[in-house]
């Protein structure tokens, strides 16, 4: 059993380590000093985060109920815990200046009985899913007490590294691509075998018990799962249909319906739907899953397709509509009749117990076609495969005269790469194009709107550390009611305020239209952007599924080519 | 096993002063009674209850051990009127509690024992001084106490005893000699408790015309006191806050 003190401390030791490949190395050594029941937990508390991504399971703590759980524990008041944040910026140094401060601290049962054996990774982890599990009116309670009894027990250094983690934000540096490489180091394992596996899961810890248990082997062996979503592959823009054709050779073209990419798996008539975010919105969908039900000829299968919003006059409603379907949680079914969805389908990725990703698309594709009877409500769009560059401009006009993004151009002999925006999949799409990026901090406004947010300031995503370097701001600029509905949206995000600067969670993605990346020392990603304007908030994306720092600077490149 | 029948309001009062502190909680059946001990999530609070079989109406049992949910079980007896009887049946193999009130009966879906937070460990203590006050009083004392501040001590000075609330601008203070109270064991003592905590184990300590206070120097506090009629008790035991130097 290893102490959570261990954990902290090397927490502590990475937070002063400057290389990644360094950090490999001490997370790899931890990897392999934890027991094999400890490991996936530790896992995920690296990556600060305490559940694995598919899990529905939430930890629910925002920065509020965490000061008042500091507060009671420490003594001290929730206003002086916000001026020592304030001065700190920082959660974890909060949590040690609050606890060692201590005018009157509540002591616990531990102080007056004779052993006291300090706390357990898995103890911390019980008391977090003890805290994300509890529920109803008086759950609040029970999850202050539980924060409470942890902030009790912890020495100064593991008091710093609970903090971080009830809010799921251990800022230490370790991102996705750290630990995959930690994993592959720590238990020989192949790289590329660790990050299949981890794309066909979405779950690391998971990964880390198959590469202990049995290196390679096990690692391949580890396949879908019916329910547990996949990650989803992605396209590359083609600056042109020409070169997507010098590029691919014969392709599969398809339209790009303007809706929300989903996953479904299908048990029987046991239905889960899979936002974008890898998010359950099962509940949300019922026309959806009754479509599925009984429209899809298969007992068990994974699709992937594009839920559009049908306006009267035949064209996709806004992108809004879609996400007000996505995001209910009551009157499900009002809002379903008022705004109905269709589902197109256009990949199967397993099917009556076969796991079709390694099948060229072609197979896939004649899998799908066959096993689903189209209907108002679902349908196998057309695919045409072809070389002629004619044809596909004419389909691709086709699909904006009716109203959607433009067309998907796919090689039609690859495999389904999960997770993977690689250049078997390219899109097609008329407008400039727009950076995806989460918004990481914020501004009060001046006068008038001093209670409103004014402007945003940006990140894309560094996959390696889990940082979101900034790159800009952004200015709203537009109605006080836009303005007051950002604002409200942001205020459960708030991290730290001093003066009129805001750190927020990063959570929110923004779509930024820009006129140029230039490089930049200002800002820490080492770019910044010309004439940022904010096209649409992209609740379906995750920030992890923001911009890279390594496509901002292709596009930078590809700028000056 | 256990068939029991019981007066709806001495069971309410029983799961109030169980579920101040905890929302669920392992039930030891027994031909005796029915007893509880359980710690609150924080550590802070524990509670030990004891019901004997001669409270029930009708009582028969054998060993066991149950899971309750405490709120689910307070929300149930809403619907009971003050002088109604509760009937209660456990049917062993289902881990099901069947509960009928005036004609209406409920089946409750017990919790794995297992799956609650294990008894705690009481810690020995000696605390020197021991006061007997009126539970109204008491009650009363600490909810002046959280007007101003959310923590109060208590202590002994010679044969007073003492409450005393500090907030960041104003005080409180009341002290009850000898002739005030229902009894008093002199004894060195003085221990600052956190008021949410006081507040929440007053509410059923209000109920009783004598509640014990056992306390120490920055010691926890036992509070003691029965319940129907002397045929059951409650103890709450709850850990200071302590004052750094």
């Amino acid at each position: 059993m290893t102490s959570f003190e261990y954990f902290a401390d090397t927490c502590a030791s990475i937070e002063q380590i400057p290389g990644s490949l360094e950090m490999t190395d001490v997370i790899a050594k931890l990897l392999k000093e934890v027991t094999i029941d400890e490991l996936p937990v530790v896992t995920h508390f690296v990556m600060g985060s305490v559940f694995p991504a598919w899990s529905d399971r939430q930890m629910g703590v925002g920065n509020r109920l965490l000061y008042t759980a500091l507060s009671k524990s420490s003594g001290v008041s929730e206003e002086e815990i916000e001026n020592i944040i304030r001065k700190t910026g920082d959660i974890g140094e909060t949590a040690v200046q609050a606890l060692s401060s201590n005018p009157a601290g509540q002591s616990t049962f531990s102080a007056f009985t004779e052993e006291n054996p300090g706390m357990e990774i898995k103890e911390v982890y019980e008391r977090f899913t003890h805290i994300a599990d509890t529920a109803g009116k008086r759950s609040q309670g029970t999850k202050i007490k539980n924060l409470q009894y942890l902030f009790n027990s912890a020495t100064p250094t593991e008091a710093r590294y609970l903090a971080r983690l009830a809010i799921e934000q251990l800022r230490i540096g370790v991102g996705e691509g750290i630990v995959r490489d930690a994993i592959s180091k720590a238990f020989e394992t192949d790289v590329a075998a660790v990050e299949r596996a981890f794309m066909l899961t979405n779950d690391l810890g998971l990964v880390a018990v198959a590469a202990c248990n049995g290196g390679n082997e096990e690692v391949q062996k580890l396949d879908i799962q019916l329910n547990r979503p996949v990650k989803m592959m992605l396209a590359q823009v083609t600056p042109s249909i020409q070169s997507a054709l010098n590029d691919l050779g014969e392709v599969a073209v398809e339209w790009k319906f303007d809706g929300a990419r989903v996953q479904i798996h299908k048990e029987g008539n046991n239905i889960h739907i899979f936002s974008r975010r890898l998010e359950n919105v099962t509940s949300s969908l019922p026309d959806v899953v009754e479509a599925v039900q009984e429209n899809v000829n298969a007992d068990t299968a994974i699709l992937e397709g594009e839920a559009v919003a049908i306006g009267e006059d035949g064209k996709p409603r806004a992108f809004q509509d879609i996400l007000k379907r996505f995001r209910r949680k009551y009157d499900v079914e009002a809002i379903a009749k008022s705004i109905p969805l269709k589902l197109n389908l256009f990949d199967m990725l397993y099917f009556n117990g076969e796991n079709l990703i390694d099948s060229p698309l072609r197979k896939r594709r004649e899998l799908l076609f066959q096993n689903v009877q189209s209907s108002n409500r679902i349908l196998v769009d057309r695919q045409i495969i072809t070389d002629n560059e004619e044809e596909i401009q004419e389909i691709y006009a086709d699909a904006l005269r009716a109203g959607h993004e433009g067309i998907m151009i796919k090689k039609p002999d690859a495999p389904y790469s999960p997770g993977k925006r690689g250049k078997n999949w390219l899109k097609k799409k008329p407008l400039m194009e727009t950076l995806d990026l989460v918004v990481i901090g914020a501004e009060w406004g001046y006068g008038r709107r001093a209670n409103l947010i004014g402007s945003y300031a940006l990140g894309c995503y560094d996959p390696d550390t889990g940082k979101f370097p900034a790159i800009g701001k952004v200015a709203t600029g537009i109605t006080d009611e836009k303005l007051a509905e950002l604002t409200t949206l942001f205020s459960d995000l708030i991290v730290y305020e001093a003066g009129r600067k805001i750190e927020l969670k990063p959570e929110i993605v923004f779509e930024i239209a820009f006129e140029e990346i230039q490089k930049s020392p200002n800002y820490e990603s080492g770019y910044a952007l010309r004439f940022p304007r904010l096209v649409n908030v992209r609740d379906d994306k995750s920030p992890e599924e923001a911009e890279s720092l390594e496509r901002i600077g292709e596009i930078y490149h590809s700028q000056r080519s | 096993m256990l068939e029991a029948t019981i007066d709806a309001s001495l069971l309410k009062d029983s799961i109030e002063s169980l579920s101040v502190l905890v929302d669920e909680a392992r039930v030891h059946i027994s031909p005796e009674g029915i007893g509880v001990k359980a710690v609150d999530p924080a550590n802070v609070a524990m509670v030990s209850f004891e019901l004997q079989a001669d409270a029930f109406d009708e009582y028969q049992a054998e060993e066991s051990e149950i899971g309750l949910d405490l709120t689910r079980v307070l929300d149930i007896l809403g619907v009971a009127e003050k002088t109604d009887k509760v009937r209660m049946k456990l049917e062993e193999d289902s881990r099901k509690l069947s509960i009928s009130i005036g004609g209406i009966s409920y089946t409750l879906t017990l919790l794995d024992p297992s799956t609650i937070r294990a008894e705690p460990r009481i810690p020995q203590l000696e605390l020197p001084a021991e006061i007997v006050v009126n539970g109204k009083g008491f009650s009363r004392t600490i909810k002046a106490a959280e007007k101003i501040s959310d923590h109060m001590s208590m202590g002994v000075e010679g044969e007073t005893f003492f409450l005393e609330a500090e907030g960041d601008t104003d005080r409180m203070r009341q002290e009850m000699p000898r002739d005030e109270l229902i009894s008093i064991t002199p004894g060195p003592a003085r221990s600052l408790f956190s008021l949410d905590y006081l507040s929440d184990i007053a509410k059923p300590a209000s109920k009783s015309n004598e509640v014990t206070l056992q306390i120490g120097n920055d010691f926890p506090i036992k509070i003691n006191f029965e319940i129907a009629g002397g045929r059951g008790k409650v103890g709450y035991l709850l850990a200071p806050r302590i004052e750094s130097e």
